[in-house]
């Protein structure tokens, strides 16, 4: 992956498991259908008959094609998503990047750890990944990793904790 | 122990809170049920039904019976809440158990706190009783919440619990004797000035604004239909004005060696402190109007106090509510001791009023000017070498400093209009509060730079950082007197005292910014040993 200018230089990214992607697009494919269908609801009404006017034909029309042509622009970035969250681990703090238009990189100092949550929900599960969260005593620190593959959650969890633990600082 | 609780000399024993401490919480229960029955009653005895119901005597006799049990009921459901809670303050823990059925104990690491507040609202001022919040960094409710002690008492314990907590006196046995610490005054709000600010305030602007808008319409429509709406803005501004004015009468801040002690209030007053490290993040901003004047408000996010309500959550974190520009550096002196500039007047002058690139500030590039056309040379960040100085606003000027060591993380943005102009935004996350110190607009390899030389920074500043026990380190001196605040520079005030022989300069030039142990100031002032108690009562270090 080319080096984005939000980047520092000189990393080496980790990158999160290409499972995470087939997670991530059952979600989106759940979604769009349930947006879909909520969305359809004005056409399938004047289709059938029970309104006879009142929504313009137009706007019956345009409003899932909106919905169909969003979700398919979120479907198209979602591969790249995925291959842009990253993390590095420093000899002093985690970084972590994520975002394809809106790019974003953090970085969280061990030593400003207060504890690290790893959440696995039923799809994860189903995929064997994991998402590991770091908290620091900010809740504006948006420290999440998602997509982890579950061992590497578990050893980024010990380390983490051994890490800030080795640089214990009040706050 | 002049003054103390008679059981002072037990510090380690439980103990209850004051006894009517039931009766001052408890009021405005008792003020609804007399309000609720008493209104019945009065209007049954004109109303229409008066004469046909129970005859008269029987009819009050009656409701006052049911009162007074109601009454009774409640009194005694607060008695027995009051009985089963009970405190108790050892070397290293502050611990209350409450709870009837359901029984809480809890423990709080004296260590581990980040403010004492010591409250009087209204009710408890006149009957001298005041309450203890224990805050620690959960930014939640408080800690421990002790309510009502009285003054004497609640500000005998405020002093125990941060001489244990700074590590000066660890014998439990020792605490009795100990004072508060001394206190030197460092700024005074006149309540003149606080008015001021409070009619030189936004709120007046649209209220302002509002009367115009409403004049008007009545005057083109003729209709004197728009005049009431007025009724709740007024209300409303009314009650902003009032809190404000509550909130910054009688202002005072002083320097101990336990922290910053800082003291308001009309009705309800409040004391609180700060012990040294403690502020995470300030904010200077000068709304304005206020421009006139040349005053500026000072906040602080100090993790104990977190986001908080609105209204209080926003009083608790001012350190100043209207100052002048000498006052803010004053403040600021007491936060930052050590500015890690040689010339922290002039750079902090440059951050709180100037733009384009003056005093080591660097601003957006000129080519940002389309996403910023106003403030594109007045948002910009200065690096000194204990904190970074973020500056923006155009109108409502801001100036947030963060020290290093204090930076939870840092955070790099950058959207497509932004990729396209090649700048960055760089945000810094510290603990909740009202200063989000936040960059926006920032040249790409200054914000890079930025970005890793803060890590660096901020890990380097941690690891020279003080202690959570602020004072065990620190060789007991036995100098009895209470040195000068630090301040900036010059006194600029005419009112500063030159520091002390034994004090090392306060505004050390930062040849060998790493080797030198940083902070010292407000370390290096003595322990309590202005207390003739001998020096027995202390542990000597």
């Amino acid at each position: 992956m080319r080096r984005e200018p939000i980047d520092p230089e000189g990393i080496v990214w980790s990158r999160v498991s290409p499972k995470y992607l087939r997670v991530r697009l059952i979600g989106w494919f759940v979604g769009s259908v349930i947006y879909l269908l909520i969305f359809s609801i004005p056409l399938i009404l004047r289709l059938a008959g029970v309104w006879p006017d009142f929504p313009p034909l137009a706007i019956a029309i345009a409003l899932p094609a909106a919905v169909l042509l969003i979700s398919g622009w979120r479907g198209l970035l979602l591969p790249r998503q995925v291959r842009a969250l990253g993390y590095a681990e420093r000899d002093d703090d985690l970084l972590i990047r994520s975002g394809v238009i809106f790019q974003r990189t953090l970085v969280v100092p061990y030593g400003r750890m207060q504890y690290v949550d790893v959440a696995v929900g039923p799809l994860e599960r189903a995929f064997g990944l994991c998402t590991l969260k770091l908290h620091t005593a900010s809740p504006a620190t948006n420290a999440a990793i998602p997509g982890l593959p579950a061992a590497e959650g578990a050893r980024l969890r010990e380390q983490l904790s051994s890490r800030g633990e080795a640089r214990l600082a009040g706050l | 122990m002049p003054g103390g609780p008679p059981a002072g000399t037990d510090d380690d024993s439980w103990r209850r809170v004051s006894v009517i401490s039931p009766l001052v919480r408890g009021w405005i229960a008792l003020a609804a049920i007399a309000f609720f029955f008493g209104r019945d009653w009065f209007e049954g005895l004109f109303g229409p039904g008066a004469r046909e119901g129970l005859p008269g005597a029987i009819g009050i006799g009656l409701t006052i019976a049911l009162i007074l049990g109601i009454v009774v009921l409640i009194a005694l459901g607060f008695l027995v809440s009051w009985y089963f809670t009970r405190y108790q303050v050892t070397a290293e823990y502050v611990r209350v158990n409450s709870g009837v059925l359901f029984r809480q104990n809890r423990q709080a690491r004296l260590d581990r706190v980040q403010a004492i507040d010591v409250v009087q609202p209204f009710l408890a001022r006149i009957f001298g009783l005041a309450e203890l919040k224990f805050e620690v960094a959960d930014a939640g409710e408080s800690a421990v919440r002790l309510a009502f002690l009285r003054l004497s008492e609640a500000q005998q314990l405020r002093a125990t619990i941060l001489a244990r907590a700074s590590g000066a006196a660890v014998a439990p046995d020792a605490s009795g004797g100990l004072a508060e610490a001394p206190e030197r005054e460092v700024v005074a709000v006149p309540s003149g000035r606080v008015i001021g600010a409070v009619l030189l305030s936004g709120t007046t602007v649209l209220l302002l604004a509002a009367v115009v808008v409403v004049a008007t319409v009545t005057v083109v429509f003729r209709t004197p239909f728009a005049a009431p709406t007025l009724i709740p803005m007024a209300l409303g501004v009314a009650g902003t004005y009032w809190s404000a004015l509550n909130s910054g009468y009688n202002f005072r801040a002083a320097l101990s060696p336990d922290g910053i002690r800082v003291r308001y209030g009309l009705l309800d007053t409040r004391a609180q402190t700060v012990p040294p490290g403690r502020v995470q993040a300030v904010g200077i901003d000068q709304p304005l109007l206020w421009r006139l004047k040349g005053w500026y408000r000072i906040n602080a996010n100090v993790a104990g106090y977190g986001a908080g309500s609105p209204g209080e959550g926003q009083a608790r974190a001012t350190l100043l509510p209207v100052g002048t520009r000498a006052e803010v550096f004053s403040i600021l002196a007491l936060v930052l001791p050590d500015p890690g500039t040689e010339r922290p007047l002039e750079v902090f002058s440059a951050g709180l009023n100037a733009s384009g690139p003056a005093e080591g500030f660097t601003t957006a590039p000129r080519r940002a000017r389309w996403l910023a056309p106003l403030t594109w040379r007045r948002s910009g960040f200065a690096v000194t070498g204990t904190a970074l100085l973020v500056r923006s606003g155009y109108f409502h000027r801001r100036l947030a400093v963060v020290p290093h060591e204090r930076t939870q993380s840092l955070s790099l943005h950058q959207g497509p209009l932004e990729r396209a102009l090649r700048v960055m935004e760089l945000q810094l996350q510290t603990t909740p509060g009202p200063v989000a110190p936040s960059l926006s607009h920032i040249d790409e390899t200054a914000a890079l730079d930025l970005f890793s030389g803060q890590a660096r920074r901020a890990a380097e500043a941690r690891r020279r950082s003080i202690p959570e026990q602020w004072m065990k380190p620190i060789q007991q001196t036995s100098g009895a007197v209470m040195p000068a605040p630090p301040s900036y520079g010059p006194p600029a005030t005419g009112a500063q005292e030159p520091p002390g022989p034994g004090q090392p300069p306060l505004d050390p030039p930062r040849d060998q910014p790493l080797e030198q142990p940083p902070l010292d100031p407000p370390l290096d002032q003595p322990n309590r040993q202005q207390i003739p108690e001998g020096p027995g009562s202390h542990e000597q270090r």
